[in-house]
């Protein structure tokens, strides 16, 4: 089965100065079609580098990143913007609705970037992406009117604004409290059900059960890769 | 509307202080450029229209024998555009009870067609009815004529009366509201009755395709020569400036001044405008990350703070556009009020609303082009990550462990060096804003000073000026029974001419003949030395004078003509006033030499009590005398009246200068004010730390305006830097522009201009430091501390 998101060899540095400080070293991975994906380990360990790698955001120092059949290191910075826009939804942890935007300008807003949406299908479409989220109800209000999860949801709507294939997390849930980061970590379960491929960051304890694949960095470096079917072809290749 | 544009305007909305700021900067900007194109447009154009509709003369020729001359036939020779006979006397009028002013009286051989030296009816009857004059209407406002006034009018010694019957408009003559003189018409018969004189000896000429003085000297010559042969004995002639209304300088420096400071305080706009894009940027990077990471690209980017910047430009250009024109209109109607002139435009050319639009579109858009293209150019890793961007922690730590007690001071000290690039381009608006305020207060004191000098240097406190040459005791006799009068010289006044190498000063040059010891005068002397009383026949020009010598030699003796007597004599000093052109000889001398009887006519009286109410007071009583004993005057002045006259001619500039360059100083406060709000907002989250750890709100306040304070003085400090060189120049140009070439102002500093700057700027950049800082001590510690 074909790789959706495949990092071969990747390796990324910072220099700071006169130090140079090594993020990721070696990282290769594969995540097919449809996949649940987290990535865990403590802060610092170099999650957030890894999906900035994936989403185009961050080049690698060294290595290749092939996602959804394009290598994104030939694409130009605007060639960047819009593939992403198409092809990837992002989640961050905080501040990411455009706070002089009510919650269904800023899905709008996302269509309009990326512009494969037909215009007058957008605001229904958009409608349709909150009734997901279950806060359509919100849909008029400005982002500071809704409490942290529905501001979560709300993000979660924007990301999939243009049908991306793939829907990437920085740690979604670790500003919520657990009622509302429950039912964010729902609404991934359910797009998973409908077949995009999400991949989700956080440094907390994971039900290994819920996911297909629970990669564990520790000090830039892949140390486990656990699948959630214990009859992985792929268990202990991909290192 | 889409999403990205709806979000500019709704961020500036939010934002709505920077945004009125900006749009406040710009209105200034294009207010004041768009003041100085209308204001330029209207002058330059309609001074000269009204002065060239006047179809000014080239010269005036006095002669006894002008009734040998056909002037038909005179009008008729090619070199000759238009001649007219126009007499002129210069008598006395009666403007108030005991006050006199000069009446410079014409004769007006058609009133009907006047075909040069042109003027205008404006009330009252046109032409003069017989036996009546009609004057200046710039007269009204320095008497209490009025149409049907009976004037009296003092000549050669007796008093005449005439009524007045109208008013006219003479846009060539100086504003008789700083020149202090009445300008009389009236016909030939009329004009030999007030003056005493026969009429039809002066000629004016305008000649065809005369493009400078030079011309106008070489085509009057070949006519003198012409006129000799009809035996036609040329008295004198004058020639006045070329085609220059008596007071273009005036207009020239408001102009100038208009000028630089309207560029000015559009410059700093555009600082301010890119320095609040800067703000914008900075306090939006975050934003902007987002909406990369969602797909959106630097175009997108790019179009949506255009966006901003264009609607900033739309608002600014629909307020300061028809500020601009009502200012400048008003500021034209001024001028036009000062220099007596009509304001004839009523529509301005497109021209000027299409380029004050495309500068307010453009220009701002250029000068926010570099924030522009760093903001949309940012990668989103930059824009989200903490790397780079935000202060570090342990910098803040840092900052915040030496944060015990009171060491405010070193923190904003240290706050100060910060962020250089931004501090730097406020400092230097500043300074720029100081610095001109500086100039406008340093040039206003060197005036001053030289006016001050100027009449120090007068000693005598009124000058009686005769209408003809009496011997001294003859002349004095009626005025030395008056108890204030301290003691009086006799001097003599007239006109005498010099032939220095190339040029003549063939229109003639102020001669003034005075004891060489005279206690009377102190000169302020630029080159040489002063009348020494030696045998031999001295002589000092002033700087107006000085000017046609070409080469100018002290030392050197030069043929001098007094009255018909050729001299050589020995040039000795220049000498520096604000006054006409003017040569010094001594009176033993010229006595010697062509005045045996001794006679003078100038009487210069000094008074025990100098105050300026005794001396109007005695002046008054002078003028009644005048008047008891029919003595015939030219005019009697005094230093103090005359004095204040020569500062009303300044101080309209002068007023203008500091006024604009207080706008310039507000303005540079603004950029202050934006930089200050940019300074506080990347640190609200230190600002949070401090407070959490138990800085007090106005602990905060006090660090931005301690920081505030340190950018002030050290703007002022690099102002008063700046200044010295602007003063000086500007005293230079002022000193050119106002007495003459070669002859620069002293440069002076104005201690209460550097107090007031001091106090000025202080108080800016505490008001542009506490607003931003205080507002920033209203967001909560748990937000700030939370702020990315
Ligand atoms: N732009 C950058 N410049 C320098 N160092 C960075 C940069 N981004 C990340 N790092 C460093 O790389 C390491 C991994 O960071 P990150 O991927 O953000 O960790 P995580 O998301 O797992 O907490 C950290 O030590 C961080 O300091
Ligand atoms: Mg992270």
């Amino acid at each position: 089965m074909e790789n959706i998101i495949e990092l071969e060899q990747v390796t990324r540095k910072f220099t700071q100065g006169e130090r140079t400080f090594t993020a990721l070293k070696n990282v290769g991975l594969g995540v097919r079609k449809g996949e649940y994906v987290a990535v865990v380990g403590k802060s610092g360990s170099g999650k957030s580098t890894l999906l900035n790698l994936i989403t185009g955001i961050d080049h690698p120092s060294s290595g290749h990143v092939r996602v959804n059949g394009t290598d994104i290191h030939d694409l130009s910075e605007s060639e960047l913007a819009r593939w992403r826009g198409r092809n990837i939804g992002i989640v961050f942890q905080f501040f990411q609705l455009i706070p002089t935007l009510t919650i269904i300008e800023n899905i709008l807003l996302a269509m309009e970037f990326v512009n494969i949406v037909p215009k007058n299908e957008r605001r229904n479409h958009a409608r349709t992406l909150l009734e997901m989220v279950s806060i359509v109800d919100h849909a008029n209000k400005f982002p500071a009117a809704l409490s942290g999860g529905e501001q979560q949801r709300a993000a979660i709507a924007r990301a999939l604004a243009n049908d991306p294939d793939i829907l990437v997390a920085d740690e979604p849930t670790g500003n919520l409290d657990s009622t509302t980061a429950a039912s964010v970590r729902a609404v991934f379960s359910e797009l998973v059900t409908r077949g995009t491929t999400v991949v989700v960051v956080t440094h907390e304890e994971v039900d290994q059960q819920k996911f297909d694949q629970v990669i564990t960095l520790q000090d830039g470096e892949i140390t486990h890769f656990n699948f959630g079917d214990p009859g992985d072809e792929r268990h202990g290749k991909c290192l | 509307m889409p999403m990205i544009f709806k979000k500019s305007l709704r961020d500036m909305m939010i934002h709505n202080r920077s945004t009125l700021v900006a749009i406040l900067a710009l209105t200034i900007g294009l207010w004041g450029v768009g003041t100085l194109m209308v204001s330029l447009h209207i002058m330059t154009n309609d001074l000269d229209e009204n002065y060239s509709q006047t179809s000014p003369a080239h010269i005036s020729v006095r002669s006894k024998d002008f009734n040998r001359l056909n002037i038909e036939e005179l009008r008729k020779n090619p070199n000759i555009m238009a001649a007219e006979i126009r007499d002129k006397s210069i008598l006395r009028v009666e403007v108030r009870p005991d006050e006199w002013l000069p009446l410079w009286l014409y004769s007006v051989d058609d009133f009907e067609r006047l075909s040069l030296g042109k003027f205008f009816p404006q009330n009252g009857s046109y032409p003069p009815p017989e036996g009546t004059i009609v004057i200046e209407r710039n007269n009204l406002l320095v008497s209490e004529f009025d149409i049907g006034s009976n004037a009296r009018v003092q000549s050669r010694g007796s008093i005449v009366r005439t009524e007045i019957s109208g008013v006219i408009f003479d846009p060539g003559q100086a504003p008789s509201t700083q020149d202090a003189i009445i300008y009389g018409y009236t016909d030939q018969a009329n004009y030999s009755r007030i003056s005493r004189r026969p009429a039809g000896q002066r000629l004016i000429i305008r000649f065809a395709d005369a493009h400078s003085k030079q011309d106008v000297i070489v085509k009057f010559d070949e006519l003198s020569k012409e006129m000799a042969r009809m035996g036609i004995r040329i008295d004198r002639f004058k020639i006045p400036k070329f085609d220059e209304h008596p007071h273009q300088f005036q207009l020239n420096t408001l102009l100038y001044l208009n000028g630089v400071i309207g560029l000015l305080a559009f410059v700093m706009a555009m600082a301010l405008i890119s320095q609040l894009m800067n703000s914008i940027f900075a306090r939006q990077i975050r934003q902007i990350g987002i909406m990369k990471a969602i797909g959106a690209t630097r175009w997108h980017i790019f179009a949506s703070y255009t966006a901003r910047v264009l609607v900033i430009s739309f608002f600014s250009i629909s307020i300061g556009l028809p500020l601009a024109i009502v200012t400048g209109q008003a500021y034209s109607a001024f001028v036009a009020s000062i220099i007596n002139f009509d304001v004839l435009t009523t529509q301005l050319p497109p021209a000027i609303y299409i380029v004050i639009t495309t500068l307010g579109f453009v220009l701002p858009l250029l000068f926010s082009l570099p924030a522009l293209l760093k903001g949309t150019r940012i990668s989103v890793n930059d824009a989200l990550g903490d790397y780079g961007i935000t202060v570090n922690e342990s910098a803040v730590l840092n900052r915040v462990t030496s944060f015990t007690g009171s060491k405010i001071l070193s923190l904003s000290v240290k706050n100060v060096g910060r962020r250089k690039g931004r501090m730097i381009v406020t400092m230097a608006t500043m300074a720029l804003g100081v610095a001109i305020f500086l100039t406008g207060f340093d040039v206003r004191a060197s005036l001053s000073d030289f006016l001050d000098n100027n009449s120090r240097s007068m000693k005598y406190d009124i000058k009686v000026v005769l209408g003809e040459k009496l011997p001294s005791e003859i002349a004095m006799s009626p005025f030395t029974d008056i108890e204030a009068i301290k003691s009086i010289e006799g001097w003599i006044g007239g006109i005498g001419r010099v032939q220095s190498g190339v040029a003549s000063t063939a229109s003639g040059i102020g001669l003034v003949v005075a004891p060489f010891d005279t206690g009377l005068k102190d000169y302020d002397l630029i080159q040489g030395a002063w009348l020494t009383g030696s045998q031999e026949l001295e002589f000092v020009v002033n700087q107006k004078a000085a000017v046609s010598f070409e080469p100018l030699v002290i030392g050197q003796r030069y043929p001098i003509a007094v009255g018909n007597t050729e001299v050589f004599a020995k040039l000795v000093g220049v000498v520096r006033e604000f006054d006409v052109a003017k040569i010094y000889l001594d009176l033993t001398r010229y006595n010697e030499l062509v005045n045996p009887d001794k006679k003078i006519n100038s009487l210069m009286i000094s008074l025990k009590d100098r105050s300026y109410e005794n001396v109007i007071k005695v002046k008054k009583e002078i003028e009644r005398i005048i008047v008891e004993t029919g003595t015939s005057v030219l005019y009697v002045e005094s230093q103090a009246e005359r004095a204040v006259i020569i500062f009303e001619h300044l101080n309209i500039i002068l007023m203008v200068i500091v006024f604009l360059s207080l706008l310039v100083l507000v303005v540079a406060s603004m950029g202050m004010g934006s930089a200050m709000g940019i300074n506080v907002m990347e640190r609200t989250r230190e600002i949070g730390v401090l407070r959490a750890i138990g800085a007090t709100p106005e602990t905060i306040v006090q660090l931005f305006v301690v920081e505030g304070f340190i950018i002030s003085v050290l703007s002022v400090a690099a102002g008063l830097v700046l200044a010295l060189p602007m003063s000086s120049l500007a005293a230079q140009f002022f000193g050119v522009l106002i007495l003459g070439e070669n002859t620069p102002l002293d440069f002076s500093f104005s201690e209460i201009g550097f107090f007031i700057t001091l106090i000025v700027t202080l108080l800016f950049g505490y008001i542009a430091s506490r607003v931003p800082a205080k507002k920033a001590t209203r967001v909560s510690v748990r937000e700030a501390i939370a702020y990315e």
